[in-house]
């Protein structure tokens, strides 16, 4: 039941390449995955930034590493996200305008 | 075929229109007005969540010990450190916010006891990088003008903001063994670590001197003008007019000017002799501060004096050359030479970069430590403390 409702909902079904529904699937899976980093405590391994180890119970690797996921997905969320977003729109409304075009001599 | 090439073209030049709108834009998420980071008169918002989370840290000892403890494998300076900017801070706060003097001076009191209880009870190494015990001091008694300088200048800024008796006869001990040693010095230079003397820390110290001369009624200005008259003769880089940060006793320069250190030095200046100060703050600002696409940063080093990354610069981000250390204290010069548009931008890539976190009113940024936090609040609370020294005006 569940399955057929996110089939019919056709987020997840797989999408042409750079095409505006490709977009917005990254878009989407990157602040899923920043969402959970962040609820996931990651923020507080980035003091590494200024040579401070994030946790002394998890050591200088265990810290770097968390803070650079961390970090990668943050500038994701921040830059890529709202690129992707924008593109998908552009996109989408050039198709309505190509759209539009195409039917306007059939109207006349 | 045709159709698939088509769409992916489209794609990428959508792509490619998006981030040419939006990298121009990102800035403006962040950008918040100056008053939001310092004000003339009273506290701004952000001064006042960095308060509220630095005076968590000293009623929460338990919270505290876990600060320190990660601050201190990497540096044992930055637990002292933190203290210092933390009770300047406050200095500066209680003369903005009179309501709140009492719980100010009292956290203050409680940080200079515990810092001066630390340094008899452990020795001054235990607030020194490792280093330091690797060779001997050449002045003996050993002594380290970090940590007289600093521990001096909390002593005078609390006694500023008001007289506690118990302080006088320390911050004069202190005051009059830093003078001694700086009348027994050929070239008026004092070791921080062993053979290793720091332009920071000499205008700190002659800060703090200053300040007791206010105090106290004494006059060490004939010392205070020799010095600064050494230093622009023999400390500072030709290239850029700029002090040079590090030199052994006969004034061999061991580093070159350094953003980590040049902003609080402008700062510290700003005491001593005004239009020096804002001289070297606007060199380094030419030499040292950049704003690209709204954001504001600083560099460690300069074209014509490179160097490594080190603990004070933080690590180095390539491309852009940004030391968090220089980043962090370029907004302790940029507010005091009342530089908004700097500070505003830097202030701007504190909230994209520095990752904050709120709890209850109270922030921290988690790309920092407590130290860095407590530089930003120094940033965001000084020239009250100054100004009353400057002008004179009755402890």
């Amino acid at each position: 039941m569940i399955k057929l409702f996110w089939q019919r909902l056709g987020l997840f079904r797989q999408a042409e390449f750079l095409s505006a529904k490709d977009l917005l699937q990254r878009a989407g899976a990157i602040s899923v995955l920043f969402l959970l980093a962040h609820l996931a405590g990651l923020r507080e391994f980035t003091s590494v930034l200024n040579g401070t180890i994030g946790s002394v119970a998890a050591g200088w690797k265990l810290s770097g590493f968390l803070a650079l996921i961390y970090i990668l997905l943050y500038l994701a969320f921040v830059i890529l996200v709202p690129v992707l977003l924008l593109a998908a729109l552009f996109l989408t409304a050039g198709r309505h305008f190509l759209c539009k075009n195409d039917s306007s001599p059939r109207e006349q | 075929m045709k159709s698939r090439t088509a769409r992916i073209l489209a794609g990428l030049a959508a792509l490619v229109i998006a981030a040419v709108i939006w990298l121009p834009c990102l800035h403006l998420v962040f950008t918040r007005s100056l008053s939001d980071f310092r004000q003339n008169q009273g506290l701004s918002p952000k001064a006042r969540q960095l308060a509220a989370r630095h005076l968590q840290l000293w009623t929460d000892p338990a919270r505290r010990e876990q600060e320190l403890k990660k601050m201190r494998a990497s540096n044992a300076e930055w637990d002292f450190m933190g203290r210092s900017y933390l009770v300047w801070s406050l200095a500066n706060m209680a003369l903005r916010d009179p309501a709140s003097k009492p719980l100010y001076l009292r956290t203050m009191d409680q940080i200079i006891d515990e810092t001066l209880r630390l340094e008899k009870q452990e020795g001054m190494y235990f607030f020194l990088m490792s280093y330091a015990k690797e060779r001997h001091y050449l002045v003996q008694p050993a002594h380290s003008l970090f940590l007289d300088g600093e521990i001096a200048l909390m002593l005078a800024s609390r006694r500023v903001v008001e007289e506690k008796p118990e302080y006088k006869s320390l911050l004069t001990e202190r005051v009059n063994a830093i003078v001694e040693r700086f009348q027994k010095s050929p070239r008026m230079l004092l070791e921080s670590y062993p053979d290793e003397c720091w332009m920071f820390d000499h205008c700190v110290a002659l800060d703090a001197i200053k300040m007791a001369d206010y105090l106290d009624g004494s006059d060490h200005s004939a010392l205070i003008r020799a010095w600064l008259a050494m230093a622009k003769q023999k400390l500072v880089h030709r290239d850029s007019g700029l002090l040079v940060s590090s030199f052994t006793t006969d004034g061999t320069p061991l580093a070159g000017p350094e953003g980590s250190s040049i902003w609080m030095v402008a700062h510290s200046l700003q005491l001593l002799d005004e239009d020096f100060a804002r001289d070297q703050y606007q060199r380094a600002r030419k030499e040292l501060g950049e704003i690209t696409l709204g954001f504001g940063y600083a560099h460690e080093w300069l074209e014509s004096w490179k160097g490594e990354a080190n603990i004070d610069s933080g690590p180095i981000i390539p491309g852009f050359e940004i030391s968090a250390g220089s980043s962090g204290m370029a907004f302790i010069g940029a507010s005091t030479f009342d530089d908004g548009k700097f500070l505003t931008s830097l202030a701007a890539t504190l909230d994209f970069a520095g990752f904050p976190s709120r709890t209850r009113g109270r922030l921290k940024y988690c790309a920092s430590n407590q130290v860095g936090d407590a530089a930003l609040l120094y940033a965001a609370t000084l020239g009250p403390l100054w100004q009353k020294v400057k002008t004179g005006g009755k402890p």
